[in-house]
């Protein structure tokens, strides 16, 4: 089965992915205006500059952050 | 001895037993499959387990769309009649059980009238699978016009305008340098009746009037042309395999030729404020019956995500790929030929919801 993986050698720390992932935008609707969320409830957030997965388990793997991570550092596998 | 034999042939699943009464197999065709995961919903004995079908079609992932437990598979054969795209197969010594009255099958189909199809292609472009092949053959351009066309050689000074007018290149001549022996710029001015469709362009570009061309197509064309010249052949053909009878032919054909006949009945229902339009539906949609609506981008109050229902085929895909839980497809009817089996019915009318 597919799990959601981040490379974090790879990450520049955008955040597109956190404000792409509808899950995201489901859970801290701030998100999803292009800010970051106000809570670790989550899927992913930046942080220190990088990614970080803090709630995997709920990630739907709709392979929408794929489609926007400019470095392929999250990812499908 | 009774043995399940599983083959695997790139991502296509043979599930095979054969006993000295009976051999059953059953297929998959991961290339039809669309990932609505019905069958896995109908399957008796769990056997059936839909893959991950949005990270397969959007993010490329080397997987099969569904997986069959060849353990736990008792082969009854309940997912194929009941899969809406055909991509389950089964067959009892080698024949399939759609061919079988005893069993039933999902009432649907495409077709396109050859009687009254003129050949647009409107079909075959707007198919969703590219399904639809349309072969035409076209009239020649030259039996739909008439006229005529005649050039004076002595009074033409080749100056090749005429040459670099005409519209459909009719007109060609014979360029070379100047010698002593032959001092002209052209030998020779020839048109191709089968190409000139007699517009009168050279006619009115020609800077000596050494051109004569009347066209007749305007007034007496009804009375040249012999009807079975301009006639538009073709034939158009629907690949069952790929065709879902999504209707979208349907819907664009001017004539009315296509006829598409659909095995379910329901209802398509978004929860816009749940959407966040992530699109996966709309890669997941087999129909192209979602879509983001440009105009309205940025509005408030504005469709994340439209549907145009006329095209679904309710098989739920969208409703799986969600990862929200914005889309809710509600099957109301299945369409299926009868069975005397009762629990075959039941499980036909399981699928509604």
């Amino acid at each position: 089965m597919v799990e959601l993986k981040v490379d974090q050698d790879k990450c520049l720390g955008c955040g597109n992915c956190v404000v792409s992932c509808p899950v995201n935008g489901a859970i801290s609707p701030e998100a999803a205006g292009g800010h970051g969320p106000k809570t670790e409830e989550v899927i992913m957030m930046v942080e220190n500059g990088l990614v970080k997965l803090f709630n995997v388990d709920k990630c739907a793997k709709c392979g929408t952050c794929p489609l926007f991570c400019p470095t392929d550092a999250i990812y499908l596998e | 001895m009774v043995a399940n034999v599983k083959e695997l042939k790139a991502k296509e699943v043979t599930v095979k037993r054969a006993s000295p009464e009976e051999k059953r197999e059953l297929s998959f065709k991961d290339e039809i499959c669309v990932g609505c995961g019905i069958c896995e919903k109908i399957c008796p004995v769990q056997a059936i387990e839909l893959g991950p079908i949005n990270a397969i079609e959007r993010t490329g992932a080397e997987e099969s769309k569904i997986s069959i437990d060849e353990a736990k598979c008792v082969l009854c054969g309940m997912c194929s009649p009941v899969c809406p795209v055909d991509a389950l197969e089964f067959k009892i010594d080698d024949k399939s059980i759609k061919e079988m009255e005893e069993y039933p099958k999902l009432i649907k189909s495409s077709e396109i009238s050859d009687e009254e199809c003129i050949y647009c292609k409107a079909c075959e472009t707007a198919c969703p699978r590219d399904a639809i092949t349309i072969a035409r053959v076209l009239p020649d351009r030259s039996k739909l016009v008439t006229g005529e066309i005649e050039i004076d050689k002595e009074t033409c000074v080749s100056c090749g305008i005429c040459e670099e007018m005409c519209p459909a290149d009719a007109i060609t001549m014979e360029h070379h340098e100047p010698t002593s022996a032959e001092p002209t710029v052209s030998t020779d001015i020839n048109v191709d009746k089968e190409k000139c469709v007699y517009c009168l362009i050279c006619k009115k570009s020609c800077p000596v009037d050494a051109i004569k061309a009347v066209c007749r197509s305007c007034s007496y064309g009804e009375y040249d042309l012999n009807p079975e010249d301009t006639e538009i052949k073709g034939s158009s053909f629907i690949d069952e395999e790929t065709c879902v009878d999504c209707g979208w032919c349907e819907e664009i054909c001017p004539v009315d030729a296509a006829h598409v006949e659909k095995a379910f009945e329901g209802e398509l229902l978004i929860d816009q404020e749940k959407c966040e339009a992530c699109g996966a539906c709309l890669e997941i949609c087999p129909c192209n019956v979602l879509s983001f609506p440009k105009e309205e981008f940025g509005k408030q109050g504005a469709e994340n995500v439209r549907a145009e229902e006329k095209y679904c085929i309710y098989c739920g895909a969208c409703e799986k790929a969600c990862p929200v839980e914005a889309i809710e497809v509600k099957r109301t009817a299945v369409k299926h030929t009868p069975t005397k089996s009762k629990s075959w019915d039941k499980k036909m009318e399981s699928l509604k919801t």
